[in-house]
């Protein structure tokens, strides 16, 4: 995988939700890009609730999966380790359900369409927890390089050309890496970061009108 | 660049329900040799391959009685390959003549942060040993002959020393729940190796 920024949009003034998400798939495809299918990023909450460590804040296990990955599942605690696993994580998972219980209502996935423009991979998504959309997510992938810091300029030079006023700034996943080379994980933990905030935000609405 | 097809992804019945077949046994050093050889005739044709593993065992203690086991296995010769996780359930009790111990098993390959990874979820490390030995198969059927080693000091696999004078040989199967023709075949298989080594279904509980 290249490196990838994930950021969030808001929602355009006086629009819907599913309207800017139009808009911006119809940025894409006037630039020249092209649609290729679709894709899927969800994130499911384990509350490790019966863990004998009565001192400690309760602690949160989140388990990923990417339509990119398809044959991959992501484990990860927030600012903590990430573990890359195959899908019986999930099998596992369940056999754990008696020390780490699923919190369902706190399920957040990002669904839309996925689209490539030369060495880029653009997917825009609408990011929906219980079923109420809660915001707009965008990842963009510059496929051949996997030095973070090496293409983050071009990569935002990209953004700029169909996200005018929200290019984001530098993931922070980028500053934290040692040995400098991007991967997967680090595409989850931005997800995550950004899955979080939605989830403490309100419905997402466009300067009040749904 | 065609896209991976999305697909929700549910937990079927496939995958829960794996069990693991066990026969067990073992054989002095001197014998070693002499059983590699009639593996190597009666398995597949293939180089034998030698590993050299280090596993850990970790338990998570909840509100529970027992508590919960998971044995995490890395190679210490291919480093680059990923760690291998496995849970194995309790032993089904059921018909006393089947010929092999069953219980439900849950293997995941993992990233090499496992280590940290399990420590954050609330494991802590009971007990670690190297395994070094052969892995033979025929079909589904998988033979391993090792030794253990004890770690003398905790994660310094380097500094090791032998647990016994033998060989443990395990004879395993991973097949859906239910398919019983498995353990006759095991014992079939079982029975080639008489008298270089007796596979048995040896009870952990018998040992606790």
């Amino acid at each position: 995988m290249g490196v990838t920024c994930v950021s969030q949009v808001p929602v355009a003034e006086g629009k819907s939700v599913q309207q800017t998400v139009e808009m911006l798939n119809r940025k894409l495809e006037q630039l020249g890009a092209v649609k290729q299918g679709n894709f899927c990023v969800d994130c499911e909450t384990y509350h490790a609730g019966a863990i004998g460590n009565p001192g400690q804040p309760p602690k949160f296990l989140y388990v990923m999966h990417n339509s990119e990955a398809p044959l991959s599942c992501f484990a990860l605690f927030e600012n903590g380790p990430c573990l890359v696993a195959d899908p019986n994580f999930d099998v596992l998972m369940i056999k754990l359900k008696s020390y780490f219980q699923n919190a369902k209502s706190n399920k957040v996935e990002s669904r839309g369409a996925r689209y490539q423009y030369c060495d880029f991979l653009v997917k825009v998504g609408t990011a929906t927890m219980a079923s109420s959309a809660r915001g707009i997510t965008v990842e963009v992938e510059y496929c051949p390089c996997v030095t973070a810091n090496d293409c983050w300029n071009l990569l935002m030079e990209f953004m700029q050309s169909f996200l005018p006023s929200h290019v984001p700034g530098v993931p922070s996943v980028f500053g934290v890496k040692t040995d400098g080379v991007y991967s997967p994980s680090d595409t989850m933990a931005q997800y995550l970061e950004l899955f979080s905030k939605l989830r403490k935000q309100q419905a997402a609405t466009g300067s009040g009108m749904r | 660049m065609e896209a991976p097809p999305v697909t929700a992804m549910p937990v079927t019945g496939g995958s829960i329900h794996m069990m693991e077949y066990l026969l067990q046994g073992s054989v002095l050093d001197q014998a070693l040799e002499s059983l590699l050889h009639r593996l190597r005739g009666l398995c597949d044709n293939m180089e034998p391959e030698s590993f050299v593993d280090h596993e850990m065992v970790f338990l998570l203690k909840g509100q529970q009685g027992s508590p919960f086991i998971l044995r995490a296995r890395h190679s210490l010769d291919r480093p680059a390959v990923p760690w291998h996780l496995r849970y194995l359930g309790q032993p089904e009790v059921g018909d006393k003549s089947r010929h092999a111990l069953v219980r439900n098993c849950v293997d995941v390959s993992a990233s090499h942060s496992l280590h940290d990874f399990l420590l954050e979820m609330g494991f802590r490390m009971d007990h670690e040993f190297v395994a070094k030995g052969h892995i033979f198969r025929k079909g589904a059927l998988k033979v391993v002959v090792f030794k253990l080693f004890r770690i003398l000091l905790p994660g310094n696999t380097e500094n090791t020393e032998p647990l016994s004078l033998s060989y443990l040989v395990e004879l395993s199967v991973l097949a859906p729940a239910g398919q019983d023709t498995v353990s006759d075949d095991m014992r079939n298989f079982a029975e080639q190796l008489k008298p270089l080594v007796h596979l048995d279904k040896i009870d952990p509980k018998r040992l606790m």
